[in-house]
């Protein structure tokens, strides 16, 4: 599936450090990303929001004039586009607080850039997946926003449960997804005794997307751990 | 306070003890006395045995030599006082000389109960009249009034016990009283004393017998709990050093991270200096554990870190952590099996997830680390009634027997209290232990039969 209008994306980085700024700024234009302002302190950040109007922010916690929580809260009540907290502390109490408000992931300094990048896009992925909606495997395509596959120019529908759980592997393309995520994804907060209906959906989802159903090359099987949906092209 | 009745149950048995000896030594005393001041020589019967030696013969009255003999001896003296005339007829030679002659009834009565002219006397029965002894003015003491009423010494035997048993019942109350006055008084101080163990706080009332007690007490807890703040701020003050040197460290140790792993992916770079780039990434990145782990394991040492135990199923949360490993370190040198029998899907227990998942993940990050050339790891649950077993091992370098028993047995220098320079283990196996003892659970380190590393955690359900 094609990403390339993810790296579109306006970008908003916001850290009291000039030389992280300018780190992460590298690492997401090296990346492909075209829109990327910065901003040192809350001040600049509410100037530079109301300006550009970003479509992801990425926050330190801690900022010299308030924090990011703060902050989020303020940015948060005109709109409602995606947030990733940059923190130095990797403390329970700053995590729940975070994603209480409505954060929606965090990275603990220092971090790998190849572990900012794949936060950003699976940030930007979830909340803006219609704009691309063909995902395509290896013998057949995905149609989220009409929940079908495509398969030898035949448009199969998926069901809801069907759907649910694509969505959640697609989310993690190339990793694995647990069964106990994948449960979840599908049956909610109490996801425990659905393992066997959860094998007869995969073998269902198999039939349908699987050029052979019973040597799967799209949705491996990682035994006793989960499954993994290998997209072209990753 | 346990000791206290045992202390009443001593005191009093003590006392009654002490009570029945003291009876025991005054009967025994006051009997000994008896026997030594009451002689076989009883004056009333040498008065009725001279009586009776006294003969009556042609030349007068007439008494043996060795009654003579045995009067002298006694110093006494006798006469004898004739029926019908009631005349003095026969005397011994030693009489004191202004005694009277004559007697009228009354006078004879007197005599017998008691004194002739102070001289004490006793009366025997003779042929024709009656024998009066007398002796030396100090020699006896007569009672010449004595009578009682009769109820009065038929009752005698059981009032001495009634008076005895009385007394022994005036000295225990007595004794109780004064006891358990004392033991009034010493409890504050026993509690005190046992609060002071507990190091919880004491401030007892200053007054009473035990005032410079309560005192010193009061002063102690004081001084103990002054110590106990102290040492928690120290133990504060280091938590937060450490936390605060970690979190500094994160930001410069981002910079270096980040730009070293642009140059480790940048085309630019020749495949040598790509290559000292990885190793800049990867020895950040160690760092970077370590801090973390750091940081961790003295907030879980002074007690910073507060678990939150839930009902939790072990294996979707080990399940979640092999894949994270899975998913994030890509290279094949490291491949982890699940192990689990397939029948197994839940396990529950209560833990705490996140250090839970922390544990695990030192564990095999422990297996990753010890093996440079790669190995298998091996993770799986077991569960049996009780308890919950994780197992995690490999097939790698494994240890020595002396070094699994090092790592069994000696603290970590972290929580060791004695200088050391030597190196131990590192702080990732620390941690897990920490972890597990907050799970009120068990760590075991052993040989696999993997041919590697083994570690058992066992958390109870």
């Amino acid at each position: 599936m094609n990403e390339d209008y993810l790296l579109n994306k306006r970008i908003l980085v916001v850290d009291d450090e000039q030389e992280l700024l300018d780190m992460v700024l590298s690492i997401l234009i090296e990346y492909g990303f075209q829109n990327v302002k910065t901003a040192k302190n809350v001040r600049e950040a509410m100037e530079q929001a109301e300006k550009s109007r970003p479509e992801l922010a990425v926050f330190d916690v801690m900022l010299p004039d308030g924090n990011g929580f703060e902050l989020m809260e303020q940015l948060r009540k005109g709109s409602d586009y995606p947030i990733l907290f940059l923190t130095a502390r990797g403390e329970e109490d700053d995590k729940c607080k975070g994603f209480g408000l409505g954060a929606d992931d965090y990275i603990v300094k220092p971090f790998l850039p190849k572990e900012l990048l794949f936060r950003v896009m699976a940030i930007l992925r979830r909340s803006y997946k219609d704009e691309n909606p063909l995902v395509c495997l290896h013998g057949s395509q995905i149609d989220f926003s009409r929940a079908e596959i495509i398969k030898n120019g035949e448009h199969i529908p998926l069901t809801a449960k069907e759907h649910d759980l694509l969505s959640a592997l697609y989310r993690n393309a190339g990793r694995i997804v647990t069964i106990d995520a994948l449960c979840e994804a599908a049956w909610g907060d109490n996801p425990f005794g659905y393992e066997n209906s959860l094998m007869a959906h995969i073998r269902r989802i198999r039939e349908k997307i699987e050029q052979n159903p019973s040597h799967p090359v799209s949705l491996v099987t990682v035994r006793g751990l989960g499954y993994k949906l290998m997209i072209k092209g990753k | 306070m346990k000791s206290i009745p045992k202390l009443i149950r001593r005191f009093v048995g003590i006392m009654s003890l002490s009570t029945i000896l003291l009876i025991t030594l005054n009967i025994a005393f006051f009997a000994v006395v008896f026997v030594r001041n009451t002689s076989t020589f009883s004056p009333w019967d040498m008065a009725e045995h001279t009586g009776a030696a006294l003969q009556l013969t042609d030349s007068g009255y007439f008494v043996s030599d060795d009654v003579t003999a045995r009067l002298k001896e006694e110093n006494a003296w006798a006469f004898l006082i004739d029926n019908d005339t009631r005349q003095v007829v026969w005397q011994t030679d030693n009489l004191p000389g202004n005694l009277p002659m004559q007697y009228s009834l009354p006078d004879i009565a007197e005599l017998t109960r008691g004194y002739i002219d102070g001289y004490p006397t006793f009366t025997g029965e003779a042929q024709n009249g009656l024998l009066v002894l007398g002796f030396p003015k100090d020699r006896f003491w007569k009672h010449t009034r004595a009578s009682w009423d009769y109820s009065f010494i038929a009752d005698l035997p059981q009032n001495t016990i009634l008076i005895l048993a009385v007394n022994m019942v005036l000295i225990f109350l007595i004794y109780v009283a004064v006891d358990s006055k004392l033991l009034r008084s010493i409890r504050p101080i026993i509690n005190g004393i046992q609060s002071l163990s507990d190091g919880s706080p004491v401030h007892m009332k200053e007054k009473g017998v035990f005032s410079e007690l309560a005192e010193k007490i009061n002063k102690t807890s004081e001084i103990l709990q002054m110590q106990a703040e102290l040492l928690r701020k120290k133990e504060t003050a280091r938590a937060n050093w450490i936390a605060g040197v970690s979190h500094d460290i994160r930001t410069p140790l981002s910079m270096i991270m980040g730009y070293a792993g642009q140059l480790e992916n940048s085309k630019n770079l020749s495949e040598m200096e790509r290559k000292k780039a990885a190793v800049m990434v990867k020895q950040s990145s160690r760092m970077k554990d370590l801090i973390n782990d750091l940081n961790l394991a003295s907030r879980l040492e002074y007690d910073m870190q507060p678990l939150i135990m839930k009902q939790e199923n072990a294996i979707s949360i080990i399940r979640q952590v092999i894949v994270d490993f899975m998913n994030t370190n890509i290279d094949d040198k490291f491949p982890i099996a699940w192990k689990t029998a397939d029948t197994l899907s839940a396990c529950y227990i209560n833990a705490d997830k996140d250090l839970l998942k922390r544990a695990v993940s030192n564990l095999i990050q422990n297996s990753i680390n010890h093996n440079e050339k790669g190995c298998v790891i091996y993770v799986s649950v077991v569960e049996d009634n009780n308890t919950c077993r994780i197992f995690v091992e490999d097939n790698g370098i494994g240890a020595s027997d002396e070094q699994i028993d090092r790592l069994n047995n000696t603290p970590h220098y972290m929580i060791c209290d004695t200088n050391t320079t030597q190196q131990r283990h590192g702080l990732g196996l620390l941690i897990v232990k920490q972890i597990i003892k907050g799970h009120k659970g068990e760590i075991l380190i052993d040989h696999s039969e993997y041919g590697g590393f083994k570690v058992v955690l066992i958390i109870p359900k």
